[in-house]
């Protein structure tokens, strides 16, 4: 698969997606898993199965209340569905170092949780 | 801290400010508590949609509170029966204040954030 | 005790009933912008079960040129007179 990122967007299988300043995805629909292959690569992480997971829980949390998870509920959501073992913040501060809330809602392409601190 | 959340869903935003307040205060790791009074007991009923326009609505984000741990949600009855609203019409389960304890609520609470 | 501050008017509003049922029975009430038409008869009588708690910001009655007929239960209070209110109370609630 070919990549291409810059500032503003991120080319994806010749396919241009447009980014928000703060590189999230404008139109959350244009997300694919290539998608979050591409904009993971924009900062040098590689996707692993314990990565997909996670974002695959953000997405079904952005579908059933359309809002993007702070870190607490992120960690329970992951919880409740990976099993008590993967619900924990260290093991998101892991796979998403820094701001977990915030770099693996980027990756699963939901705008930036809005009460995230 | 105590929320209270007095405002219908979609006419005005200050109930989505309100639970706005609740999230971060949560987020923050504070115990939330929220209380439905007056026209805000009506964002809890059953079965709202999005606005006609696409915007968005307030039910998802009720949905979304016991994952914040937000789970003492108090609800005036006095406010309910002047809607003709009961606890089957809500969206999520809730305690019922009567009259002699809605005082006692506020008093027990601090800081309370009105919205 | 709690100062509850109420901007609306019993006049076309149920809000200001909701702020009665959820004082206690120390607690104060302020009407001040809107809320001071709630302080001249027969509105006032909204009030009656808390006399001697009831406080009306002047300067908004005064502006909507009511000054003088505020009810006799109600106590006149200028804006000096709400920092006072708002130092003595545990916290406020606002009503609006």
């Amino acid at each position: 698969m070919s990549a291409r990122t810059s500032d503003k967007c991120v080319t994806v299988e010749g396919r241009d997606i447009a980014l928000d300043p703060e590189g999230y995805l404008i139109d959350m629909d244009e997300w694919t898993p290539g998608v979050a292959i591409a904009l993971a690569a924009q900062e040098g992480r590689l996707l692993t199965e314990e990565h997909w997971e996670v974002i695959e829980v953000l997405r079904d949390f952005y579908r059933r209340y359309e809002m993007a998870p702070a870190m607490r509920p992120l960690v329970k959501a992951v919880g409740q569905t990976l099993g008590a073992e993967k619900g924990k913040s260290l093991h998101l501060m892991k796979l998403f170092p820094e701001s977990p809330a915030k770099v693996a809602a980027r990756l699963a392409g939901l705008p930036k949780p809005t009460n995230c601190l | 801290m105590l929320v209270m959340l007095r405002h219908s869903p979609h006419g005005s935003s200050w109930l989505r400010e309100g639970l706005d307040v609740a999230l971060v205060g949560a987020a923050l790791g504070r115990k939330v508590h929220v209380l439905f009074l007056g026209d805000g007991v009506q964002a809890l009923i059953a079965g709202q949609t999005s606005g006609p326009l696409g915007q968005k609505g307030t039910h998802p984000t009720l949905d979304m509170l016991e994952m914040y741990d937000i789970d003492t949600l108090l609800v005036d009855g006095e406010s309910l029966a002047q809607r003709g609203l009961t606890i089957d019409d809500l969206q999520l389960p809730v305690s019922l204040v009567d009259a002699a304890s809605l005082p006692r609520v506020l008093a027990e609470h601090s800081p309370i954030y009105s919205f | 005790m709690l100062l509850h501050i109420l901007n609306r008017s019993p006049a076309s509003s149920r809000v200001p009933f909701d702020a009665l049922r959820a004082m206690g029975d120390n607690d104060r009430l302020l009407l001040l912008e809107d809320g001071v038409y709630g302080a001249v008869a027969p509105l006032a009588e909204t009030f009656a079960s808390i006399r001697g708690r009831i406080f009306v910001l002047k300067e908004d009655l005064v502006s909507r040129g009511l000054e003088h007929r505020q009810a006799e239960t109600m106590e006149l209070v200028d804006m000096q007179g709400f920092v006072a209110l708002t130092e003595q109370a545990t916290q406020t609630v606002s009503w609006y």
